[in-house]
């Protein structure tokens, strides 16, 4: 597999190269345009920077971002037997006990709508056609495609397939073709493979950043919901915090066991 | 300076509910959030890692006798941000040290999140030395 780091920083040079107002709709000058009008360029909004999360919301029930009461949210039976089996680290059922978080147990990838949950920055790079969306925590990236639909029958994937149009200050975000692998959060609300996410990112000012983000999962919740969180720019450029198993598993048993066994007198 | 135990209780009234720091990836559950221990100690390692960096601190009881503690802090990317490096403690210097015990009485404790940072007095000055 590529390395994700090197990607990040080929993304990042393409950053540099790419304006952050992005010239999706400009079109190269000709010989026999050389005489008319400029042609129009639409304005779009600049998400450029990184974006850092502002408090700690880790769950995406807008009626409780705390995750105090997270089995409130409507779920089916197939999504129930799932949250009751889960073992995460916030909310009402936090524990460090046989903890079974696919993030925290196997390093794997948190899925598009947790990564929102994080310390770790994320940043837009606005190409032709294509947003790219990259992340610190674990270095993974996904593309936003402005210029075609989603595959008639997509693969279920980790990130899934994204695609998006500016709608004014609003660059709405489409996305289908993920796998059920994934928490939706960090109290450990589970997802099907069915998920349709819609996530609309506004700039509320220079450096504040709103997005909404409404799961519609009829496989695992019986109605849809919506919930929001904000960023802020932030001035630490872009790094890189990799998963790696073997330092998740020296940091279990080092700290983790020693907080759940009773010690010794 | 002579290292001795030196735990002192104080209690954080709902300052962390408050604030909402954002924890990263294992939560805080093991911890009592609610309470802040300061510990005097020497540091015997300083792991600067992913998922968090560790701090380990022998802390002497009234016998004389060093407990080995551990300290756990934020990301090596989030402390960074917080004005820490990797060269921030070494062997040997003498802190004082913050921290959120166990809730089982182990001798760990939790003293940093990307956004809250207990103190940390290291050889007389307070970290992050700017």
């Amino acid at each position: 597999m590529p390395n994700c780091t090197t990607r990040l920083f080929i993304l990042l040079a393409a950053a540099s190269v790419f304006s952050p107002v992005s010239h999706a709709q400009t079109v190269a000058p000709t010989p026999s345009a050389k005489h008319q009008a400029a042609p129009k360029v639409a304005r779009l909004p600049d998400f450029s920077g990184s974006w850092a999360v502002v408090g700690g919301s880790p769950s995406w029930d807008p009626s409780d971002p705390r995750g105090a009461k997270p089995d409130e949210l409507p779920m089916t039976p197939w999504a129930l037997e799932r949250f009751k089996a889960a073992r995460p680290p916030f909310g009402a059922k936090a524990t460090f006990e046989a903890v079974n978080d696919p993030v925290q147990k196997y390093c794997d990838p948190p899925g598009i709508t947790r990564l929102y949950a994080y310390p770790w920055q994320f940043a837009l790079i606005q190409a032709p056609g294509v947003v790219y969306m990259l992340y610190e925590f674990t270095g993974l990236w996904r593309p936003i495609w402005l210029d075609r639909e989603h595959p008639k029958s997509p693969d279920s994937t980790w990130m899934g397939d994204s695609i998006g149009r500016y709608e004014g200050d609003t660059l709405v975000v489409d996305t289908i073709g993920l796998n059920d692998k994934t928490w939706i959060d960090q109290v450990g609300h589970p997802h099907s493979d069915a998920l349709h996410l819609i996530e609309r990112l506004r700039r509320m000012d220079q450096d504040t950043l709103e997005v909404i983000v409404t799961f519609d999962d009829p496989k695992a919740y019986t109605k849809p919901f919506t919930g929001k969180r904000v960023f802020k720019r932030s001035s630490s450029p872009m790094e890189v915090t990799l998963c790696s198993l073997s330092e998740m598993q020296s940091f279990d048993d080092e700290v983790m066991k020693s907080t759940t066994v009773t010690p010794k007198k | 300076m002579k290292s001795k135990l030196s735990v002192v209780f104080s209690v954080v009234v709902g300052l962390l509910l408050i604030s909402s720091p954002t924890f990263a990836h294992h939560g805080t559950s093991g911890y009592d959030m609610e309470k802040v221990i300061t510990l005097n100690g020497t540091v015997t390692s300083f792991n600067w890692s992913n998922p968090h960096c560790l701090i380990h601190i022998d802390v002497k009881d009234n016998k004389g006798d060093a407990k080995d503690w551990i300290i756990e802090l934020a990301a090596p990317t989030l402390m960074t941000r917080n004005g820490w490096t990797k060269d921030s403690l070494k062997p040997g210097d003498e802190v004082a040290a913050e921290t959120h015990p166990a809730k089982n009485g182990a001798t760990t404790g939790l003293s940093g999140a990307s956004t809250a940072l207990l103190k940390f007095v290291v050889n007389g000055h307070t970290l992050p030395f700017r």
